[in-house]
Parts: structure tokens; C-alpha cells; sequence
């Protein structure tokens, strides 16, 4: 289906998505887009709509010593309520002297996946917004590093400890979500561990995410493997047995809640920042830690390896770690940063809860598992 | 001398036309989807068909298909086809999920096509040419929807609990999928039968009268066959569509209930190509020999036709009331209680959620789109640039579809053998599933083609246009070349003996007979147009090219107030435009 298609699969926290806007290379006038570069020889290829970009912020062409082009995710720079991008173009540039240029491609990290095996010039100096499982991914599928060892950050070592998920040292963390069930304490009391979740009370009232689809979804049943280990497939036939439901995004499920379809859904546990923002009953906003663990979603940053400006990349890393940038990221994005000396306001802890015990696997455990874990769960969940 | 090179134009006119068809569909859609779906022959770099063989003789796919051809004795399998714990495997399952769809699509769309056809009220042309309208709408505009009309607290419900009755429990079922695909298919039904109710020669039905004919029998006889085509052409593009379908159905029906789309979406994601485009070209196999068998049929029974002149419609208050007319104003009535709840409820919900926040009634999401519009910085997308992307691109693309899907139609109703294989495959746009065609691009368009030692990339507006014209012509292909191959062929012979081109035939002559369909087809243009978004996406360069329906994606967030708010631009700017094509369509119709 060519028409509204497959493209609206979104996650706005998780922001994952197979197909999102390409703030690349600038295309203003009808004809512009199409170029054509020399491959081989010295010079140094241009981007496509190089020459043709109207707007700095808009193009991710000529490249000089002084403009770090960064990739990301859209929501990071483009979400509805608030997202860090714009203040951390903003800060970096009057410090650093240099022209942050934000690039949001159409599938993520995959289009610098591809550009790669296609023998394309990465053309961004830093991406933003890395999974564990996509580093895994990325390392399996990818021939040449795409990413590599930044060397020395001054304050790396003030990440938090267990939010490291790069044996390699590649992917620095800068924030931190934790997985954890909402749920409207005026149509039901969450249950307080996963077995609870089966019982008679709770019938068809969890809804979750699809976990090839949502990061959400990818972490709650990585949740209950880590809970349940070989025997997750029993536990979710059990669940299925009382009538979870999976949906697609995060946005679908989230959106099926708001509207009253099921009580529990699993979702970030910063929830209530925004619910007391927008003025919304507390109540309806509950935060549940299934036997006291949140399942942890560090993102980490990562220079690529044919990187244009190395050394702004790299102060970038360093920036981005700094007790203030970390704090401003942490409320602008509504996760937890990832230093352990963030400066952040007191009644931020009032609204974004931090789990009793943390939990999440980490490269090498998703790098052996992973693939074989998502295609047992789809085969059992979906199998007609 | 420019005379007669104007001739020579004229002359290679449709050759031209076809070879620059030709030339496109290579550019932005055959050599892009090809590069993803040799992934499926080439998984190791090495040509095999091992691919295919693991799907075909995977019961998770295949369902008891695939257990007879893994090997599995044939009684066996029989025994456990006949036993309630078979199993009909993903693809199994999508065949059927689209059946359904379709069967309700139909039976949704033909009473609307009887009414708009056969009825005359005031606002009759503009409720047909909103009929399109759910064409356009992004899924999670229709998911919003339906939650708040189908779901536990909806509105179905509450007009449900005055009456006595319920609750339901819709949502999360196969029944929500079926009643959305009804949603977004059967306008698109509804549309063709209109057209080829319209085109039903009066004078046939007044003989058939007059040689003794009941009406009931006249309609049997005379009517009936005239619509077929219409309707299984709907039905066949019906099926193909929801074939496809992915994000509604993970929206409203949820994972135990995923479509092969589904599967193909995660596996591209996880960067495993090969078995993503085999399970695509399977797809695209099912879908277009069902177009093909549907065309076989479309030829077989073309009905010949030339000017035709079309019945009055009956007022929807008749002076006079007989019991016939009772009874069909009371069917009337209730299809349209019927489509208020599935097509006019939905759209209300729609709005009225974009209307209102935590508190009540609020203006707060359309301030939002107001407040992006002053102050977005320049890598954020805002409403207005995207409104005008959206009617730019539309414009451009009927100007490219609808040439493209004239020159389809005409190579197509030309006789020679294996023209049915070429018109199916002139089709395959629809079929292919749009995540590859996103991936393919990607990789064919935005990073290019190495030629030569020079990498030509391609992306930005006019690539755009391209694209879309592409998903689009297929409609106008097949909402004109039923007329086309129709038509007398003497009258196409008798211009060309008098001196005319071929192209000055099909202006001159043809055109004016099939001219209904050629409009109805350039308002298809303007809605794939319009709604269209994985190639869109992964074309639109910079902050100057994307569209309504991107910006719609971009604005979802924890509350879907700012994404709905335009996602109301979208539907009135959209309903305006369906409007316009259509009433300038009729005014310049030759």
C-alpha cells in the first residue's frame, strides 16, 4: 500500500521509526535535488541539493572545519511539547563557535547503515540516539566500523554506573529512560510484581507495544526475560491467556489508553512530568515498578568513523556530558541523564521516578539473544 | 515548418508519452525496488533461491501450505486442515483479513454508489467529490478516531447505553481492522461504481422496459452487468490495499492479529533484508495475480458502448409516495444512519479531539500550529510550508499522472498477446509493499546511481513528483481504460482514415467519451498525492519539501492534540481541493 502506508509507526519517546523526516540536504526550488559527483579523484564530494540549501539550518552541504552536522532522531529536535535540540544548538554555538547543523534522516541510524554499504560518504560528523540493540545491529551488519573510540572524555567517568552498554567504548550514554507501567489508579491498582499481571483481576487490562516495532516494547519484554530467563514464552502465553494487548507504537498504545481502552500500559516512568505540566490528575497518572525494577534504555552518542570534523565531535561528547548540558537534556527530553552530577531541579525527582533496581542487558547478552528472542516472541504471539 | 514539426510531435506523441512513462517507472520505481528485492536472490551474494524455500515451507508463513511442501505426508496435513487447530500462517491470515475487508468494503461502497448515482439532493456533488476524503487520512487520524467512536467509552457505546443495549467490545478485534479497511476502501468502491452507474445507458433500460421488462428484471438484465467490473475493480484494489495494510491493523487490532506488512516492517528494520523481500515479492505475487485474473475479466466482459445517455435521478423526496418509493427511501435511510457511524463519526471525533485538551473545549492545539509557524526554527517542520508543499505537489502530479496513466490505458486496450501481463505489471505500484519501496528510494534516488565514475542522486521536489505520479497513475490507468477498450473501435478507425494522429484521436475522440473516468482519476491523482507518505518521506530534503501528512507524524506526541489539530488542516484543505479538481474537471470536459 503506497497511500498513508506503512510510514505511521511512531514512538515519540522512543522515537523509532522506519520512516521519519529527512532534515538533510536543502531542496528549495523545483528542480533543485539532483547532482551528480565525481567518485573517484581527490576532491572532496558534496552532498546532494549542495549548492541549492536556502536555509544553514536546513542542509548538511559544505561541510567546513567549523560545522558539526549531528544525527538524530526527529523528536529529539521536533517534539510537539519540548525537545533539547534547539537549546543545544544554540548553547554549543555561542561556546564553540561553530554551526551545529541537525539532520534527522528518514529511518535513523539505519540510513547512516546504509549510506555506509552503499559506498556513501557519511556525511554527519555525530549521531545521537543509540540503542543497545541497534549497536548490536549495526556491528552485525555493517563490514567497516561505522562508528569509533572518541578516546578521552574529561568527564566520562561520571556516567552512571550500569549505563555503559558499549564493550568498545564507542557509544558515550547521555540520558536514560526507564520502562515501567502507567496506569490510572482510579480503574484498577497496578499489580506489584509480573505475576501479578496474570491475574483474574487484570484481565485484558495491560496493554504494550509491538517489540519489533517500539523501544518500549522491545524493553518490556526484555524485562521479562530478564525476569523469567528460557521461560519468557511461558509467562507471555499466560499473559496473552489474560488478554494483553499489543499494539504497534508507543503512540498507538498510549493513545488506546488515554481513551479509556485499558487501565495499565507500559510507557516511561517520567510520565507524570508531563501529566503535571498539562494539568492532568495524578491519580490517572500512576507509575509502577513491576517487582521494584524499571527496565533501563540508555541512549549513548557516537562519532562516526569517516567523521569531517573529529576534533568538534569529540568537544561535542565532551559538551553534551557537562553537569549543565546534562540537566537541560534531561528536563528537555524528560528522561535521566546519564552523569551522576547533572544539575537539575529539586522538584524535578518529585514528578520522574527512579526505579528501586535498575535493569537491562547489556551488548553482549542482546548480541547473542536478541534476534532469536523477538522472533520466538513473534512466532507465539502472532502464530494463526 | 513549425507546423509540421508540431505534426511529427503530434504524431510520435504517444510514443513519446510511453517512453517517458517508461522512463520514470525505471527512475523511481522498478530499479529502486529492485535493488531491495535482490536482496532475496543474492542473500549471500550468490544466486539462490533458498530464501524462498525457507518462507514456502515455514508453517509460521504458510500455514498448512507450508507443511505439505516442507514434506509433511498429504493426509497428515488434510487431517489437520479439517481439524479446528489448523493453522492458516501470516500470509494466511493477511489473504483472509483482506477478504473480509473487502466483502465489507463492498458492501459499504455499492449502496453509496446507488444513492449518489440514482438520487438527486442538494449537496449530492459535493458529497461526492468528499467521498475520497478518508483516502488521505493518516492512520493514526483513523486510529484516533475510532477509538473515541468504537471504543469502550465511544460513542457507539453511549448511544448504544441510552438505548438499553451493550456495551460492545469492538476495539483490538479483527472486526476493528475490517470496519477501518471499510473505512479508507470503500469511498474508493463507492467512486468507481458511481462513475459506471452514471455512464449506464438510459435508452438500454427504457428498451428493455418496453419489451415487458419488470424494473427489478431491467436492472438484472440491463444495469447489473454494467456494474461488475466497477465492482470487482474496487473489490481487486480493495484487496490488494488491505493485502498491505499495517499500521491500522497493529493500531486497532493489535499484534496476535499482524499482517505479513508487519513482518516485513520488523525485518527490514533489523537490517535482514533477504527474507523482508521475499516475503515482499510473495506479496506482490498474490496481489498482482489477482489484478491479473481481475483484467483477464475486465476484457472479457468490456462492455461496448457509445455516447451514452445517462437516466434521471429520482428525487430523494419523491411527490408522490408509492410503496416502492417508501420502501427505497427507507433503505436510503438506513445506509445513511449506517455511514454516519462509520464514516461521519470517526472524522467527528477527529475534530472534535483536536478541539479539546485535559480541561475541556481548547483552541491550544491550533495556537500550537500558529506558534511553530512564527517561531519553529528552520530544522522543525511547520504547517504552512507543508500546506503549500502538499497543494504544489498535487498540482505537479496530476499534470505528470495523468498523462502517464492516458498513455498506460491506450498501450494497454491496444490488442496484442500478453497485453493482460503488461497491464498487471503496469500495476505493481500498488502492490509492492511501501516500506520497500522506501528502502528502495533510499537507495536508488537519495544515494544515487554510480554511472560512469559520477554518482547522479536524485531527491527533493521533482523526485517527489515523480514518485507520487507513480503511485497515482494507476488509478487514472483504471478508471480510463474500461471506457477505452468499451469504445467502438470504429470510431477511433474513422478519425485515423480522415488524417488524424493517433494522439489527436484520443484527444479529439476518445477522451470526450471516457471523460468521467479521466476526471475521477486525476481526483485520485490529487488524493495518493496528498496522503501519500513513505516516498514523501524519504525524498523530502531539508525543511523545504515536506507535506501535510509528514507534519501530522511530526506532531504526535504524548498528547495527540498539535497532530490531529493538522491533521483538521489536512482534511479541510483537502476536501477543498477534491472540490475544485472535480468541478473544473466538469467544466472543461470537452
Amino acid at each position: 500500500m503506497t497511500r498513508n502506508g506503512a510510514g505511521h509507526i511512531t514512538d515519540p519517546s522512543t522515537r523509532r521509526r522506519f520512516l521519519a523526516t529527512a532534515g538533510a540536504a536543502g531542496a528549495s526550488a523545483l528542480l533543485a535535488g539532483c547532482s551528480a559527483e565525481q567518485t573517484n579523484g581527490d576532491e572532496t564530494p558534496t552532498d546532494p541539493g549542495d549548492g541549492t540549501e536556502t536555509e544553514p539550518g536546513a542542509t548538511a552541504g559544505s561541510d567546513g572545519p567549523d560545522t558539526l552536522v549531528v544525527g538524530t532522531y526527529d523528536s529529539f529536535v521536533d517534539a510537539p511539547s519540548t525537545s533539547p535540540g534547539a537549546w543545544i544548538k544554540e548553547t554549543f554555538e555561542s561556546e564553540f563557535d561553530a554551526t551545529l547543523v541537525w539532520q534527522t534522516p528518514p529511518n535513523d541510524v539505519n540510513y547512516y547503515i546504509e549510506r555506509a554499504e552503499a559506498g556513501v560518504e557519511t556525511d554527519a560528523d555525530v549521531y545521537v540516539g543509540l540503542n543497545a540493540d541497534d549497536l548490536v545491529r549495526i556491528d552485525d551488519a555493517v563490514s567497516e566500523p561505522l562508528f569509533d573510540d572518541p578516546g578521552e572524555l574529561t568527564r566520562r567517568d561520571r556516567v552512571r554506573d550500569g549505563l555503559e552498554f558499549d564493550p568498545e567504548g564507542r557509544a558515550v550514554p547521555y540520558d536514560t529512560g526507564y520502562i515501567s507501567l502507567v496506569y490510572d489508579s482510579t480503574e484498577t491498582e497496578a499489580p506489584e510484581t509480573f505475576e501479578g499481571l496474570l491475574e483474574e483481576d487484570h484481565r485484558g487490562e495491560l496493554i504494550a507495544q509491538n517489540p519489533g516495532q517500539s523501544t518500549t516494547g522491545r524493553a518490556f519484554l526484555l524485562h521479562t526475560i530478564h525476569r523469567y530467563g528460557d521461560d519468557y514464552l511461558d509467562f507471555w502465553a499466560d499473559l496473552q491467556e489474560n488478554d494483553v494487548r499489543v499494539l504497534g507504537s508507543w503512540n498507538d498504545a498510549y493513545s488506546a489508553w488515554m481513551g479509556g481502552e485499558a487501565p495499565m500500559v507500559v510507557s516511561y516512568s517520567t510520565d507524570q512530568v508531563f501529566a503535571s505540566q498539562e494539568g492532568a490528575d495524578l491519580d490517572e497518572h500512576q507509575i509502577r515498578f513491576l517487582d521494584g525494577e524499571g527496565y533501563a534504555n540508555p541512549e549513548g552518542m557516537a562519532r562516526f568513523t569517516d567523521a569531517n570534523a573529529p576534533d568538534l565531535a569529540q568537544e561535542f561528547l565532551a559538551f553534551m556530558l557537562r553537569a549543565d548540558v546534562q540537566g537541560e537534556i534531561a528536563q528537555r527530553n524528560v528522561q535521566f541523564p546519564a552523569t551522576d552530577d547533572a544539575e537539575l531541579p529539586e522538584e524535578y525527582s518529585q514528578y520522574a521516578h527512579e526505579p528501586p533496581t535498575a535493569v537491562t542487558f547489556g551488548y553482549d547478552e542482546l548480541a547473542e539473544g536478541l534476534e532469536g528472542w523477538i522472533s520466538g516472541w513473534e512466532r507465539q504471539f502472532a502464530g494463526n | 515548418m513549425t507546423q509540421r514539426a508540431f505534426a511529427g510531435i503530434e504524431r510520435y506523441a504517444i510514443g513519446l508519452g510511453a517512453a517517458a512513462t517508461g522512463l520514470v517507472l525505471v527512475a523511481v520505481f522498478y530499479y529502486p525496488v529492485a535493488t531491495v528485492f535482490r536482496e532475496a536472490f543474492f542473500p549471500e551474494g550468490l544466486l539462490t533461491g533458498s530464501v524462498f524455500v525457507s518462507i514456502l515451507t515455514d508453517p509460521f508463513y504458510m500455514g498448512e501450505l507450508g507443511r505439505l511442501l516442507s514434506g509433511e505426508p498429504p493426509g497428515e496435513v488434510l487431517r489437520r486442515i479439517a481439524s479446528p487447530d489448523r493453522q492458516l500462517g501470516i500470509l494466511g491470515f493477511t489473504a483472509y483479513q483482506a477478504a473480509l475487508s473487502t466483502v465489507a468494503s463492498v458492501a459499504l461502497g455499492v449502496p453509496a454508489a446507488w444513492i449518489l448515482a440514482r438520487f438527486e439532493f442538494r449537496g449530492r456533488e459535493t458529497l461526492r467529490s468528499l467521498t475520497i476524503l478518508p483516502f488521505v487520512l493518516p492512520s493514526i487520524m483513523v486510529a484516533v478516531g475510532f477509538v473515541a467512536t468504537f471504543g469502550r467509552n465511544g460513542t457507539l457505546n453511549a448511544i448504544l447505553g441510552t438505548v438499553g443495549v451493550g456495551p460492545v467490545e469492538l476495539m483490538f478485534t479483527l472486526e476493528a481492522i475490517v470496519i477501518a479497511h471499510a473505512f479508507y476502501n470503500a469511498p474508493l468502491v463507492a467512486r468507481v461504481v458511481t462513475a459506471a452507474w452514471e455512464a449506464v445507458d438510459a435508452r438500454a433500460i427504457e428498451t428493455a422496459r418496453s419489451l415487458g421488462a419488470s424494473p427489478h428484471r431491467a436492472f438484472l438484465d440491463v444495469v447489473a452487468p454494467q456494474l461488475y467490473p466497477a465492482v470487482l475493480m474496487g473489490a481487486t484494489l480493495t484487496f490488494v490495499f488491505t493485502f498491505a495494510s499495517f499500521p491500522i491493523v497493529l493500531a486497532l487490532g493489535g499484534f496476535q492479529l499482524a499482517t505479513v506488512e508487519v513482518f516485513i516492517y520488523r525485518l527490514i528494520r533489523d537490517l535482514n533484508y533477504a527474507e523482508a523481500a521475499g516475503l515482499a515479492i510473495l506479496e506482490l505475487v498474490i496481489s498482482l495475480s489477482l489484478t491479473y485474473a481481475y483484467l483477464r475479466y475486465e476484457a472479457a466482459n468490456a462492455v461496448r458502448r457509445g455516447a451514452s445517455a445517462p437516466g434521471r435521478r429520482k428525487q430523494l423526496f419523491p411527490r408522490t409516495w408509492t410503496p416502492t418509493a417508501l420502501l427505497e427511501r427507507f433503505a436510503v435511510a438506513g445506509y445513511a444512519l449506517l455511514a454516519v457511524a462509520v464514516f461521519v463519526l470517526p472524522l467527528a471525533s477527529m475534530i472534535w479531539a483536536s478541539l479539546t485538551g485535559p480541561a475541556g473545549f481548547t483552541l491550544d492545539h491550533y495556537r500550537f500550529l500558529l506558534e511553530r509557524q512564527a517561531t519553529g526554527a528552520a530544522f522543525q517542520v511547520q504547517p504552512w510550508p507543508a500546506v503549500r508543499n502538499s497543494l504544489v505537489f498535487a498540482v505537479a502530479t496530476l499534470g505528470v499522472a495523468v498523462p502517464m496513466g492516458l498513455v498506460v490505458a491506450v498501450a494497454t486496450t491496444r490488442r496484442y498477446r500478453g497485453r493482460k501481463v503488461v497491464d498487471a505489471l503496469a500495476m505493481a505500484p500498488f502492490a509492492v509493499s511501501g516500506i520497500i519501496v522506501g528502502l528502495g528510494l533510499l537507495r536508488g534516488l537519495v544515494f544515487g546511481v554510480e554511472i560512469g565514475g559520477w554518482r547522479i542522486t536524485v531527491a527533493g521536489a521533482v523526485a517527489i513528483v515523480a514518485a507520487h505520479a507513480v503511485s497515482a497513475y494507476p488509478f487514472v490507468t483504471r478508471n480510463v481504460a474500461p471506457g477505452l477498450e468499451g469504445l467502438d473501435p470504429a470510431l477511433t478507425e474513422s478519425a485515423r482514415a480522415l488524417g488524424a494522429s493517433r494522439a489527436r484521436a484520443l484527444v479529439d475522440v476518445e477522451l470526450p467519451l471516457v471523460w468521467p473516468g479521466v476526471v475521477a482519476g486525476a481526483a485520485f491523482a490529487v488524493a495518493i498525492s496528498i496522503g501519500e507518505f513513505n516516498s514523501t518521506i524519504v525524498l523530502a530534503t531539508g525543511t523545504d519539501s515536506y507535506t501535510m501528512p509528514v507534519a501530522v507524524e511530526r506532531y504526535l506526541g504524548r498528547r495527540l492534540g498539535p497532530a490531529t489539530a493538522m491533521g483538521v488542516v489536512l482534511l479541510a484543505v483537502t476536501s477543498a481541493s477534491f472540490i475544485v479538481v472535480e468541478r473544473l474537471g466538469g467544466y472543461v470536459r470537452h
